[in-house]
């Protein structure tokens, strides 16, 4: 199961796993977001590179309107995963 | 425990289930459980997507061993591709430098403690280890 959705504060959430076949799904939400959002991780299970490409992406792009996305709530396995891959670096962790 | 997985982006929950299912009856913790999880996502994903008009199926077999988890994909009508000597990825650029994909194989070497590639009559397998605390 995987869900991502946008809360009524704007804050875009994420739940269940996040595997490569979800990737179309999520891209459609992230991409009709164009100033800087919080995204909940709260509710995420597990994350692979496939979620991770499509989180720099649209870092990448928010990026050149000096907008970014900020994430919070991870548990401890996906953030060792944004650690391993250096996402820590272009991310802010809450 | 081996199954055969048909070669499509769909198959995933099917791969997940399985190992879902072994990493349960062997009480598995939940660290090393989402390593496995998630170094067989990026192989398989990556045979899906590399090998499109092969029919074949791809066989992942899982063991127990004392202090280890033992993986093994097999893939076959393939042309070789050394998943274990890859380049490294640079992690520490900037996000303006840094481009989508190529991650896959990098987050694998962090996660499992050995990855270990073989190629033989157009058939690749791939044996990833994982210790046990």
């Amino acid at each position: 199961m995987f869900d991502i959705s946008i809360a009524e504060s704007g804050e875009i959430l994420l739940a269940g796993r996040f595997d490569a076949s979800k990737v179309e799904t999520a891209k459609s939400v992230f991409q009709t977001v164009s100033t800087s959002r919080v995204v909940d991780f709260k509710d995420l299970e597990y994350i692979s590179s496939a979620g991770l490409s499509v989180l720099l992406e649209a870092q990448k792009r928010l990026g050149e309107s000096s907008q970014k996305l900020k994430l919070k709530n991870m548990n401890k396995h996906i953030r060792d995963v944004f650690r391993y891959a250096g996402f820590d670096l272009i991310f802010e962790i809450e | 425990m081996q199954k055969t997985f048909k070669r499509a982006m769909h198959s995933l929950d099917e791969v997940f289930d399985f190992i879902g299912e072994f990493m349960k009856a062997h009480a598995v913790d939940q660290s090393a459980s989402y390593s496995i999880n998630l170094a067989v996502e990026e192989l398989f994903t990556n045979m899906v997507k590399y090998n499109p008009g092969n029919a074949n199926d791809i066989s992942i077999t899982i063991q127990k061993n004392k202090d280890d988890l033992k993986v093994t994909l097999v893939d076959t009508e393939v042309e070789p591709f050394d998943v274990a000597n890859t380049a490294e990825v640079d992690v520490t650029k900037s996000l303006e430098e840094r481009k989508a994909g190529g991650l896959g194989i990098h987050l694998i070497k962090k996660m499992v403690d050995r990855l270990e590639y073989e190629h033989n009559n157009r058939q690749s397998r791939i044996t990833l280890i994982k210790h046990l605390e």
